[in-house]
């Protein structure tokens, strides 16, 4: 498989209505430091807006940041909306507050990565190297 | 009304061109070549406004006022907003949407980041191309929204139809020092924030500065946050850019003709550090063992005047 010649482009996004953005911040500059291009796109955004943002800016991996225990519902209906728009090679991770119980469904939804507290920006780093689409 | 296939489809194609000129080669020259014919043939004439000023100035607060303005009589409006790669891992970024609301369901608007990469201080090399693509794609009003920092201002200046100034009301000792540069290129400078104090003494030192200057720009006093100025602003624009004609559409190329030389030239120049030859030649230039003519068409395969 060709080496990739440019950088990976994550979506960084706060889906829901929590308001705490300090995960995802911290996140989006350590990858930025890992290399890659992070497109960071607010608080509350609905799954309609990261889906047109994820469009509009090509990007390789949606990452969310939930903390609010939305995700059960907002991940699944992400993926799918990702789907139907003809963006099914895009990887979805997810990362904060996600009960254990709650992953095997996740990932069934086709959530690729879910990381919980503690992950460093490193392992983030190493699984979106090795999952996101080649091009 | 939840976005779909259909609905994403053409800003799909659009962002995937994008992507695929952000990869030089002949694959990406074609592309541009077709979207130059597609905009000849729908006799397209997008206005290309670019945004500079310093970090903080509200650029991107801006950008989304106008576009709001605009998009609200019907105008098709697109925003690509340009922000720099780190050196050191390569990575950027990009939070210019945080200040751009989302209109998900709304085909008549577009929002790009992109990101430097290998442009140094300059302005993204692709961002002429991406105007190309953003024109084909049939988007009457497109603004370019960079940092103005040493090359980007010459190089948005060379690619904008109009070229905006954004200031902060702190404008003072800042506006100083840019007068000789970015203000002697602009064509409008607005000062952003009018609700704050400060703001109104900022406009008129400006005015009282640049009156002196022939052909000195307009200026405006504007609030992104509060929406004060801004169709005002929009006319100021329009007017400046009324009667580009052709000439808008061959300034894009003229622009992105430049960016691919400059992108060139980068990559021989890294490639030339990377490998060692860059320091092999200058030591052999210091020991006498090779003329500093002909030393950038070795290294760089670059072409030197017969009587250089």
């Amino acid at each position: 498989m060709a080496e990739r010649t440019t950088p990976i482009r994550v979506l960084i996004a706060k889906p829901g209505l929590d308001g705490h953005d300090r995960g995802a911040k911290v996140l989006a500059r350590g990858l930025r430091d890992e290399g890659f291009e992070v497109i960071y796109t607010g608080l509350r955004r609905t799954v309609d807006a990261i889906v047109a943002a994820a469009i509009e800016e090509d990007v390789d991996v949606v990452g969310c940041s939930i903390l609010s225990g939305a995700h059960a519902t907002l991940l699944p209906k992400l993926v799918a909306s990702l789907r139907s728009s003809g963006a099914s090679d895009v990887l979805v991770v997810a990362g904060g507050i996600i009960p254990e119980a709650d992953r095997p469904e996740l990932e069934q939804a086709g959530i690729s990565g879910i990381f919980g507290p503690g992950t460093t920006i490193a392992e983030v780093a190493t699984f979106l190297r090795a999952n996101a689409r080649r091009r | 009304m939840p976005v779909d296939a259909k609905h994403l489809a053409a800003r799909r194609e659009l962002a995937q061109g994008i992507s695929a000129v952000e990869r030089p080669g002949p694959a990406a020259n074609q592309r541009i070549q077709e979207a130059l014919a597609a905009s000849v043939a729908d006799a397209r004439n997008a206005l290309v406004v670019g945004l500079t000023g310093a970090p903080g100035a509200g650029k991107s607060s801006l950008a989304a006022a106008l576009a709001d303005v605009a998009r609200a009589v019907g105008r098709r409006v697109a925003i690509l907003a340009i922000d720099p790669s780190s050196h050191e891992s390569g990575g950027a970024l990009l939070g210019d949407r945080v200040r751009i609301d989302e209109h998900p369901d709304d085909d008549g608007r577009f929002t790009r980041s992109i990101a430097t990469r290998g442009s140094g201080r300059s302005l993204a090399h692709v961002a002429a191309a991406a105007t190309i693509l953003v024109e084909a794609a049939g988007f009457d009003l497109i603004f370019v929204e960079t940092v103005g920092a040493g090359q980007a201002e010459i190089g948005i200046a060379r690619l904008a139809d109009v070229l905006l100034v954004v200031e902060g009301p702190e404008g003072g000792d800042e506006v100083q020092a840019m007068k000789a540069g970015i203000l002697e290129v602009a064509d409008i400078v607005a000062v952003n924030k009018s609700d704050r104090p400060g703001a109104q003494a900022a406009f008129d030192r400006l005015r009282s500065g640049l009156a002196l200057g022939a052909g000195a720009p307009e200026l405006a006093l504007v609030s992104a946050t509060a929406g004060a100025g801004i169709s005002e602003l929009l006319a100021t624009i329009d007017a400046a850019g009324a009667g580009r004609g052709v000439r808008g559409r061959i300034r894009r190329v003229e622009a992105h003709l430049v960016a691919a030389a400059e992108s060139h030239v980068d990559a021989q120049v890294r490639e030339a550090t990377a490998s060692g030859a860059l320091t092999t030649r200058a030591e052999q230039i210091v020991a006498g063992a090779q003329p500093l003519t002909g030393s950038i068409t070795a290294l760089f395969g670059i072409s030197e005047s017969p009587d250089a």
